[in-house]
């Protein structure tokens, strides 16, 4: 069926072209399939409308019923009068971030007026109001646009299912956003409700699904892990157009200008101000929220014709201000915005025409994404510069433009078997409406996340809502998942009820506590563990402001603005990012033609010397080659290794060689680890050859060693942080709501403890270690970078002192332990050592 | 391992008790009977054997030393009646020489009555027993006694060479006080920072070692 023929078609058609606009290719295609009863994804770059491909989709299927419905109605003459069109939700728009819900709402909304179509558009996120839910509840709007969370939350009310009925599209954007976390398996197992709820009300209705992604490796797969349903019909639409980016790196005048380490990079910061005052508008990106507090000061420091031009946006900044810098760049009244991931995706902020990355972006497919920031419109150039914060950023720059140019983008692996996430899915189920058991488990098990589930481990799940435990004893006393009359699952305490609805999500943090003016305006939230080390008096930045401390008062930090000159900026705590592997090996080609010469990247001409410097006290390692440097300082014997595998597999190859290491002689390590390589210390000499470094770097009985060696543990645990706050074991306190009873506190630590002494079998535990060795060991890619060393000439040298290349290693603060001694005897040790410093300093 | 404190020997033990022979008494702090089953009420998991596994070191103590008091110096229940403490009644019922002392912690919420049954002599705020005083949580101010409390469940981080770290749970003798560690599995850990003339045991799962 040709839908160019049909009325809602030209009607768009028109409209688009009243303002002189004709659609793309890719949207056209997309709009044909979805008429045609197709789900699947589409890919195009931002800026060439990707949001139209779908939602004009769904509009002009619209158009046609109203358009159909009104022929039926002149035919029936004065039978129905009302059959205008049916009221209710018809489009479900998932975003991952708050920010880009009220740009796409102001987006829909012109269309619909423009077309004259009575929609009701809503956003419903975390800082949707009371009463505009409570208006949602009463009547649905047309189109809600939400986050993963939010759609669990509407799950976890009563009554919710009938929202549901008159549903057609359910669209989620920026979905390689969503794919690699546990807010991706949030969206599949939402997904896999309503199109139950739908089936069992409304079988012979067609509910469509679709995802929009930016380029990335595994796009057939991502189309699978969101809509894995045999009965769909699914294509990808791509986008046959090319964005043109511009990438320039922020260069210092001689690589001396630039420190061996260090994230902040200030001393390239009077570079940037040019850039700033040539452009119209600058989006400046950094890794951390504290490095973005940091650099707002600094520029302004620096500059002082920037106050009130200059702004900063962070997650952890107060809603209404930063809905005041959205509209403030929406208008073009900032000249700047400091910024984290927190303005990565799709908004398009039309006067921003450059982007400024400071610090390595870890990957090229957030580079290219944070690139796409600038220069919206489809024929504008995106325009990017790259400021270092350290001298070895330099070969990292060159690497992501040879990747960018080359269009080498990572993969986005789907999160898979997340116990917790499907625990805590299944509490909210029986908070809302109550779930029957088998219908629930064929859901869940026709997902991505979930198509692998035994029948053990469901029956372990509902166990362990259900009863407490997988354990033979009945604890009379556990109440949570309870069977009600009806034979539904069910929440009956309120109490329960109401913790969990303040617990649904997979973002774990620290506790937060909101900051607030002594006389009143909310700023912004920082974390309880950054307060506690707080006196009265005491000066700290957040927001751009420099606050000073007053008290904590009913879980508000008061404050009044303050002269200080030096304040501290909070550290919020949040994950560093690795390398990946594709940045990885990129890398490891550029460090070959850095000394070759045979390049055209200005970045290595200028870290050249360093590299002359690091061939004269140690050696370069070519892409072929692989090194290790010994080296003796007063803190002891350090090992330096170079595979250039990024901070997660070090991290794990480190543990690793750490055991293969100590197997013979018990030995303790202290670890640390970077993008480039990693270190062992130890105070006790290791002698080793080429010969030896192979066999330790050997691929043989990898498996048994990663388990055999104690870091397992020490990774599992960390990741059980996590799965203990999604499960609903332990309470993360909520800024404002921090109610958390007292006598419930409890740790996740303390339950990793627990579990692995009294309920070895624990599925979460297992999780954690799953985890811990897919996402954090990534044993695949330990592997493979085992084999590449195993084909390396092996390069092992003894520099006097530290060289270039181990100095970011050395100064990182992060560090683990890794022994075989026995506890007591290390302790034993550990005091000894400690006496006999003391008697030094006494003496 | 054995110390001496204002000239009394203690005997401190890795189980987390200290025997102060002198007076046949054994004392120990932060039992917390009933936080399993407490946290199940409220739809957490946690698994029910983590309390019988105190109870049965607690036996083991009572088997090796034979006291004739048991002191605790509070939270010995964590917060109302439930079926923990249904066990524990039973438990205590195996001992019916052994006298039971409690100091009343800010968990302890049961009834005068509901002690009386147990047979646990409850003290509102502390228990003087020269040189010492036991009580709860340490006051702020000091006088003569040498004061032995437990509520904040002590632990110490042991440095070592080559930036090693280790964070163990530990009895705490400083100048005028001491801190017992919790004796229950299922609690966690608050570090102390040394201070001059501090003493700390950490406890290890073979043995006592001083820090």
């Amino acid at each position: 069926m040709g839908i160019e023929k049909s009325k809602g078609y030209r009607q768009v058609l028109k409209w688009l072209k009243s303002g002189k606009r004709k659609p793309f290719q890719f949207q056209s295609d997309a709009w044909q399939y979805y008429a045609e009863g197709y789900s699947g994804l589409i890919n195009a770059p931002t800026g060439f409308g990707k949001t139209f491909s779908l939602f004009l989709a769904v509009v002009i299927e619209e158009l046609n019923e109203q358009a159909e419905n009104s022929i039926k109605l002149s035919t029936k003459k004065g039978l129905k009068k009302s059959v205008k069109s049916s009221k209710g939700l018809k489009l479900i728009w998932i975003t991952p971030l708050r920010s880009l819900a009220k740009d796409l709402a102001r987006a829909m909304r012109e269309v619909c007026a423009e077309l004259e179509l009575d929609w009701q558009i809503s956003v419903r996120n975390g800082d949707t109001t009371a009463s505009e839910k409570l208006k949602q509840k009463k009547q649905m709007p047309e189109v809600l646009i939400i986050t993963p969370e939010s759609m669990h939350l509407l799950l976890a009310q009563k009554n919710s299912s009938s929202h549901f009925y008159s549903l057609r599209c359910i669209v989620a954007d920026e979905w390689h956003e969503l794919i690699g976390s546990k807010r991706g398996v949030m969206a599949e197992l939402a997904i896999s409700r309503i199109k139950g709820i739908l089936k069992e009300k409304h079988p012979e209705r067609l509910l469509r699904i679709w995802g929009i992604s930016a380029t990335i490796g595994n796009l057939e797969q991502a189309m699978e892990v969101l809509v894995p349903y045999s009965d769909l019909l699914k294509i990808i639409v791509k986008a046959d157009v090319k964005k043109k980016i511009l990438i320039k790196s922020i260069l210092p005048d001689h690589i001396d200008m630039l420190p061996w380490a260090g994230h902040l990079g200030h001393k390239l910061a009077h570079k940037l101000l040019p850039i700033i005052h040539k452009s119209k508008t600058t989006l400046i990106f950094t890794n951390t929220r504290g490095q973005a507090e940091l650099w707002y000061q600094n520029l302004l420091a620096l500059d002082e014709s920037l106050a009130g031009v200059l702004a900063i946006h962070h997650g952890s900044i107060d809603y209404e201000l930063r809905n005041w810098i959205e509209d403030a760049l929406h208008s073009g009244v900032l000249k700047a915005v400091i910024s984290t991931s927190s303005l990565d995706l799709g908004v398009d902020f039309k006067p921003v025409d450059t982007v400024v990355q400071i610090g390595s972006p870890k990957g090229v497919a957030r580079f290219l994404q944070r690139a796409g920031r600038s220069g919206h419109s489809p024929n504008e150039t995106s325009k990017i510069y790259f400021l270092p914060t350290h001298a070895l950023e330099l070969v990292e720059a060159a690497a992501i433009k040879e990747a960018a140019k080359t269009q080498q983008i990572e993969s986005r692996e789907p999160v898979v078997m997340a116990f917790d996430t499907l625990i805590q899915y299944l509490v909210t189920l029986a908070v809302g409406d109550g779930f029957k058991e088998e219908e629930i488990y064929e859901e869940v098990k026709q997902t991505h996340a979930f198509q692998e589930i035994l029948p053990s481990e469901w029956s372990w799940i509902m166990q362990f809502i259900t009863t407490g435990g997988n354990s033979l004893t009945a604890y009379n006393e556990f109440k949570k998942v309870v069977k009600a009359e009806d034979g539904l699952w069910q929440v009956e305490s309120r109490q329960i009820a109401m913790r969990h609805r303040l617990h649904i999500g997979t973002i774990v943090s620290d506790a937060m506590i909101k900051v607030k003016y002594l006389g009143g305006g909310y700023i912004g939230m920082v974390e309880e563990s950054f307060l506690s080390k707080l006196k009265a008096g005491n000066s700290f930045t957040l927001a751009g402001r420099v606050l000073e401390f007053i008290m904590v008062k009913e879980m508000t930090a008061l404050v009044r603005r303050s002269n200080a000159k030096k304040a501290i900026s909070p550290s919020w705590m949040g994950g560093r990012i690795s390398l990946t592997a594709n940045l990885g090996s990129i890398l490891r080609k550029k460090y070959n033609e850095t000394l070759d010469k045979t390049h055209e990247d200005e970045e290595l001409d200028i870290v050249f010397p360093l590299f002359e410097r690091q061939a004269a006290v140690s050696h370069v390692p070519k892409s072929d080659e692989f090194l290790v440097e010994l080296i003796h300082t007063k803190d002891g014997y350090h090992i330096f290794a170079y595979p250039f595998e990024g901070r997660m597999v070090h991290e794990a190859l480190a543990a690793l060689i750490a055991y293969r290491l100590s197997r013979h002689t018990p030995i303790s390590f202290s670890i640390a680890m970077n993008d480039y390589g990693f270190e062992l210390l130890s105070e006790h000499p290791i002698p080793m050859d080429e010969e030896e470094i192979r066999t330790l770097f050997s691929p043989a009985q990898l498996g048994e060693d990663i388990v055999s060696s104690i870091n397992a543990t020490e990774m599992a645990k960390r990741k059980f942080r996590d799965i203990a706050c999604i499960s609903g074991l332990v309470f993360q306190g909520f800024p404002g709501k921090y109610t958390a009873n007292k006598h419930l506190q409890s740790s996740s630590a303390l339950f990793f403890n627990v579990f692995t002494d009294y309920d070895p079998r624990n599925l979460l535990l297992r999780q954690a270690y799953e985890e811990a060795f897919y996402q954090q060991i990534e044993e695949p890619r330990l592997l493979a970078a085992l084999q590449r060393i195993q084909q390396s000439t092996i390069i092992l040298k003894r520099p006097e002192s530290y060289t270039p290349l181990c100095f970011p290693i050395k100064v990182d603060s992060l560090r683990e332990n890794m022994s075989t001694e026995e506890l007591g005897q290390r302790i034993e040790r550990m005091t000894v050592e400690a006496d006999k410093k003391n008697k030094k300093n006494k003496a | 391992m054995q110390i001496t404190c204002r000239g009394e020997i203690l005997i401190l033990s890795k189980e987390r008790a200290i025997y102060w022979p002198a007076q046949e008494m054994l004392f120990i702090s932060d039992l917390h009977i009933g936080k399993p089953a407490h946290f199940r009420k409220h739809g957490i998991q946690v698994p029910s054997t983590i309390g019988d596994q105190d109870l049965t070191r607690l036996k083991g103590l009572i088997e090796q030393y034979h006291p004739k008091k048991l002191l605790i110096t509070g939270d010995l229940f964590h917060h109302q009646l439930n079926s923990d403490i249904t066990v524990f009644s039973q438990w205590r019922a195996t001992f019916p020489d052994l006298k039971f002392l409690l100091i009343k912690g800010n968990h302890d919420r049961l009834l005068i009555k509901d002690y009386k049954d147990l047979g646990i002599e409850v003290y509102e705020k502390e228990l003087i027993c020269c040189p010492f005083r036991f009580i709860h949580d340490r006051p702020i101010a000091e006088d003569e006694y040498y004061t032995i409390s437990g509520h904040i469940h002590p632990g110490v981080t042991v440095y070592g060479k080559a930036r090693q770290r280790l964070s163990l749970p530990c009895f705490y003798f400083g100048a005028s006080y001491a801190i017992l560690p919790a004796f229950s599995a299922f609690t966690g850990l608050s570090i102390l920072k040394p201070q001059q003339g501090d003493r700390f045991y950490a406890i290890t799962p073979g043995h006592i070692v001083e820090v």
